[in-house]
C-alpha cells in the first residue's frame, strides 16, 4: 500500500500547512478591524499632545518628521520628536519649537528612567527650563548653557538635553533647506 | 469524572500548582510588569484570553496532531493568539498595551502557556482543559496581585487603582522605598514570598 503511506509520511505537513493558513486568515482578518482603530488612537494621541503644547492649533501638517502647527492660516510653530539615551533606555521627547530659533515647550513623552531619581525629568521644574531657550543656548549650566540638571541624575538630564539640542538643530537646518 | 474532576483541575492551578509560586513559571513577565496593580491585571487578562484559547483548541486537535510536529504546532497557534491579544490591546486598551510593553508580545515565549499545552491540554479532554487554564490563570493572578501590591504600596507609598486613588501612607507617602518598585525589588518580593509559602508548608515544591 504505497499511496497509503505516502499519505501518511504527508499528514504532518498538511495539517502543519492547514494550522498556519488558518491562522495566517485569522491575522489578517483582526488586522484589518483594528487597523484603522489604532491609527486613529495615535492620530489622537499626537493631537493631544500638540493641542496640550500648542493651545490655538486648529490644524497641523506632518512632513518629514516635522508637525507644522497653524491656527487657521497663522503658523504658531513646529513639533518634532526627539529620540534621548537615557539611563535605563530610550527617552521620547516631544520639542516644540515657537520660531525656527526657540523652544516653546518640551514634553516627556514615555521614559524608562530610575523611578524617584532620572524619572523626575518629566517633572515641570525641569522642562519648564526649555521654555523659550535658544536652541543653540541648550547646554548643561555646568558646560555654560542655561539648563540646571537634576541633582544626582545627570546622565538622565544631559540625555534629554543633547536630544532636544541636536535634533533641534537638526530639523532647523532641514526647515531651512526646505524653504 | 464529571463535576469533581472539572473542580479539582480548576483548584490545583490556585495553590498546589501555583504558576509563580511552585510551579516557577512566568517568572520573567511576573519580575517585569508587577510594579502595579493595574498591570497585574492587565497581563492576568492578556494570558487569560491567550491560554484559555491554547488550551481549548490545543485539546481539541490533540487526538489529529502528531508527535513530530506537536511543538510548531502549537508555537503556531500560542503566537497567532497573542498577536490577536496585542492588536485587541492595542486598538481597544491603549493605556494597558503601552503600560505592559514588550511582555505582552511576550507571552509568546512564557513558558506557562507552553507548559500547559505540553503537559496538560496535549492530553486531556477540552472541559477539564478549560478549568486547568482558569484555575492556572487565576493563580497566576493571585501571584501577580501579592506581588504588585507590596510593590506598589513599598515602593510608591500609596496605592491606586485604575486612577482612583485608593490611600497614601503616611510617611511611605513622602519618602517611598524605590527599590521595590526597581527589578531587584522584584526579585527580593518573589523569594521573599515563596520562601514564606515553603516554610509555612501552604505551597509545597514539586
Amino acid at each position: 500500500m504505497p499511496a497509503k503511506s505516502a499519505l501518511k509520511n504527508a499528514f504532518p505537513i498538511i495539517l502543519l500547512t492547514i494550522v498556519v493558513t488558518v491562522c495566517v486568515s485569522l491575522l489578517t482578518y483582526v488586522d484589518s478591524i483594528t487597523r484603522e482603530k489604532i491609527s486613529a488612537q495615535e492620530d489622537e494621541a499626537i493631537k493631544a499632545l500638540l493641542t496640550e503644547m500648542f493651545p490655538e492649533m486648529s490644524r497641523y501638517e506632518f512632513e518629514d518628521d516635522i508637525y507644522t502647527v497653524y491656527s487657521d492660516a497663522t503658523k504658531l510653530g513646529y513639533a518634532f520628536l526627539a529620540i534621548g539615551k537615557g539611563y535605563g533606555g530610550d527617552i521620547n521627547i516631544l520639542v516644540g519649537l515657537s520660531d525656527a530659533e526657540t523652544v516653546k515647550e518640551i514634553e516627556i513623552i514615555s521614559q524608562t528612567e530610575t523611578p524617584g531619581l532620572g524619572t523626575r525629568i518629566s517633572e515641570p521644574f525641569f522642562t519648564d527650563q526649555f521654555a523659550g531657550v535658544d536652541i543653540n543656548d541648550i547646554t548643561l549650566s555646568r558646560d555654560g548653557g542655561k539648563i540646571d540638571a537634576i541633582t544626582s541624575s545627570t546622565i538622565s538630564s544631559s540625555a534629554v538635553v543633547e536630544a532636544v539640542r541636536d535634533t533641534a538643530l537638526e530639523k532647523v537646518k532641514q526647515l531651512e533647506g526646505n524653504n | 469524572m464529571g463535576k469533581g474532576k472539572f473542580a479539582k483541575e480548576f483548584a490545583k492551578g490556585l495553590i498546589l500548582s501555583n504558576p509563580v509560586f511552585v510551579l516557577a513559571l512566568g517568572l520573567c513577565p511576573t519580575l517585569a510588569i508587577s510594579t502595579s496593580i493595574d498591570n497585574a491585571l492587565g497581563m492576568t487578562l492578556a494570558v487569560l484570553i491567550v491560554l484559555l484559547g491554547s488550551n481549548i483548541i490545543i485539546a481539541a486537535i490533540r487526538k489529529y496532531v502528531p508527535n513530530i510536529t506537536r511543538i510548531p504546532i502549537f508555537i503556531v497557534i500560542i503566537a497567532t493568539l497573542v498577536t490577536v491579544v496585542n492588536l485587541i490591546f492595542h486598538a481597544y486598551l491603549p493605556d494597558t498595551y503601552e503600560a505592559l510593553g514588550i511582555f505582552l508580545p511576550l507571552i509568546v515565549v512564557n513558558c506557562i502557556i507552553l507548559g500547559r499545552a505540553e503537559a496538560f491540554a496535549s492530553k486531556h479532554s477540552v472541559i477539564h482543559s478549560i478549568a486547568d487554564a482558569l484555575g492556572i490563570t487565576i493563580g497566576f493572578m493571585l501571584a501577580l496581585l501579592m506581588i504588585s501590591f507590596i510593590r506598589q504600596v513599598l515602593g510608591t507609598g500609596s496605592l491606586s487603582v485604575f486612577g482612583i486613588d485608593l490611600f497614601t501612607l503616611p510617611i511611605l507617602g513622602e519618602h517611598p522605598i524605590a527599590i521595590f518598585i526597581l527589578p531587584y525589588g522584584a526579585f527580593l518580593v518573589i523569594g521573599l514570598l515563596m520562601g514564606l509559602f515553603r516554610r509555612t508548608g501552604v505551597m509545597k515544591g514539586e
